[in-house]
């Protein structure tokens, strides 16, 4: 049996404008950049994994090759099963897909005008369609604003929005690129409540997500790699990564330094610390019907 | 269930369009305005080119009422797939189109479907408008003209695609679109009869499934020419279907294959 996302050397390199000056001075030159280097991962059923590395790493790139929006240039990967480049059409009835993307959605039509129509394209229509659409707009709680237009809505429902259009066709897999980058630290923390309670845990997917917060990648995730301008430097649960640095008390930081060589730069400070507290409690307290994020 | 796939594509657009509701009717408005010109355009020409217009009934007004209204979809189809295509690649809709198991072909045919429908209802007013100031179309021949319609939608909804994909492929100047927009008025038969062209012109226009269309359009309204004598047209406009579908298809998906190896389905 196949693990649920397998590569093997999964490489993608994009080829670069030549500028016209660099055309005459070094016509031979191949202008590329190699944005995935040989990733090799696997990915069990039921694995919330993380893929933590900073601003250009390759992150987006790798997880848009697995829902075959960009072609590999080298190696091959299996999501459910099926190969990306071979049989990318079931490859895409078995994934979703959420970006951080607020753009992507059609912003003069209601949330449900939304849902309804990406419904349609995973063969949907009627009555199936607004059933899914009801269920997953009481799973993201938004029923109160579904036929406001898009534009009206905050960052955090935008966000809640593509999650449910994500869902829409109830995947096994569910991929998704730093789902909390637009959204304010309170926000954001809710939103990794719900990834880990309402989508792991109740829903059972096997989540595959990017991000550059070292807190969200500890807080969050089974299993993480660490990959650096498009290498992967290590994969481990947390636990493990920080123990094999030997030293008392590791942060991830730390082990994120011992690998990569470099200083992790966060974007936006946050508080991991207090964010564990308020997870524990929201897990303990059942406050996750209702959820605001 | 591609039925239903259309219909959900033409209702998202219905919204859309609704939603400028004042370019909406200012659209609608404005057709009244286009067709009064040429009915007076037509009143000065009055019977000066007769000799032409013989083949078509004799009336310019009637001549030129079915050029400018169904060389409409030519123009729909050369903006409509591009426009959409460009502008859902803009906004990241079309990312979240395609990691669908929807077809591209599926998605590019019909991300224009109302704006065909917007067109034809554009050309019913265009229709009934001329034959309030005159136009005769009693004896139609309804089902020739269906036809004729059906296989000019066909053609120019592929050169639109085939557009499309050079847009998305070159990101701009798209030599398809240029050359028929820059040919068909001239030598396409919409403002006068392609006859008056000199004789080595008119090989061009034969080379254009415009000069078809509409000389079959207005043999069908208003001649009422049988099935039987629109058989130039119609085979003539078989041809080019049975040429441009699979092209535009296949060109369509070169283009989605090369925006997925650049990295390009989404821009900013
Ligand atoms: N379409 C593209 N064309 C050229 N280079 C690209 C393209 N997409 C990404 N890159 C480059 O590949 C590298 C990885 O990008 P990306 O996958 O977006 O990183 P991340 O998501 O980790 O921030 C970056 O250096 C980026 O500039
Ligand atoms: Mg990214």
């Amino acid at each position: 049996m196949r693990c649920t996302i397998e590569t093997h050397e999964l490489t993608k390199k994009f080829a670069l404008q030549k500028g016209f000056t660099d055309f005459f001075l070094h016509p031979l030159a191949k202008d590329e950049i190699t944005a995935v280097e040989e990733v090799n991962i696997k990915i069990e059923k039921g694995e919330l994994f993380g893929i933590l590395g900073p601003n250009g790493a390759g992150k987006t790139t790798l997880i848009k090759m697995l829902c075959t929006l960009i072609s590999p240039t080298e190696g091959t990967a299996y999501v459910n099963g099926y190969d990306i480049a071979k049989d990318s059409g079931k490859v895409r009835e078995s994934i979703g897909f959420i970006t951080a993307d607020e753009r992507s959605f059609y912003w003069r039509l209601t949330g449900r005008q939304n849902l309804k129509f990406f419904a349609s394209l995973h063969n949907f229509y009627s009555y199936d369609a607004e059933k899914r659409v009801d269920e997953l707009l009481s799973l993201i709680g938004l029923e109160n604003r579904a036929d406001d237009r898009f534009l009206s809505y905050s960052a955090g429902m935008k966000q809640r929005m593509a999650i449910a259009r994500g869902l829409l066709n109830d995947p096994a897999v569910v991929f998704m690129d730093e789902p909390t980058k637009a959204l304010d630290p309170g926000a954001a923390q809710n939103l990794r409540e719900f990834i880990r309670e309402r989508i792991v845990k109740e829903q059972r997917k096997t989540v595959f997500l990017s991000t550059h917060h070292l807190g969200e990648a500890e807080q969050l995730c089974d299993r993480i790699v660490i990959i650096d301008q498009g290498k992967i430097k290590v994969i481990g649960t947390i636990g493990e990564l920080k123990s094999d640095l030997h030293k008392p008390n590791p942060t991830l930081g730390d082990v994120f330094v011992h690998h990569t060589g470099k200083e992790f730069k966060e974007e936006m400070a946050e508080h991991p610390q207090s964010g564990r507290r308020r997870m524990v409690h929201g897990m303990h307290g059942g406050r996750m019907r209702g959820m605001r994020f | 269930m591609i039925c239903k796939k259309a219909f959900s594509f033409i209702r998202r657009d219905l919204v859309l369009a609704t939603s400028y509701k004042f370019e909406f009717f200012l659209r609608l408005f404005f057709i009244f305005f286009s067709i009064l010109t040429f009915y007076f355009v037509a009143k000065l020409v009055g019977g000066v080119g007769m000799a032409h217009l013989e083949p078509y009934g004799g009336d310019y007004f009637s001549f030129v009422l079915i050029g400018i209204a169904f060389s409409g979809y030519l123009m729909t189809a050369l903006r409509s797939f591009s426009e959409s295509i460009r502008g859902e690649q803009m906004m990241g809709t079309l990312e979240a189109m395609l990691v669908t198991p929807t077809s591209a072909s599926a998605i590019i045919t019909l991300s224009s479907l109302w704006n065909f429908i917007f067109t034809s209802f554009r050309v019913l007013m265009y229709l009934l408008i001329g034959i309030l100031l005159g136009v005769d179309m009693s004896n139609a021949n309804i089902i020739g003209a269906m036809a004729i319609l059906i296989l000019t939608i066909i053609c120019f909804g592929s050169i639109g695609i085939i557009s499309a994909s050079f847009i998305m492929t070159l990101k701009k100047g798209d030599p398809i679109n240029m050359f028929f927009m820059g040919t068909s008025e001239l030598f396409g038969g919409v403002l006068f009869p392609i006859t008056v062209l000199p004789e080595w012109l008119q090989t061009i226009s034969h080379i254009l499934p415009i000069t078809y269309s509409l000389s079959g359009m207005r043999h069908a309204l208003l001649q009422g020419y049988s099935l039987h004598a629109l058989a130039p047209e119609i085979i003539a406009l078989l041809v080019f279907s049975v040429v441009l579908v699979p092209s535009s298809l296949l060109a369509f998906r070169y283009a989605v294959n090369k925006a997925k190896v650049d990295g390009s389905l989404v821009q900013y």
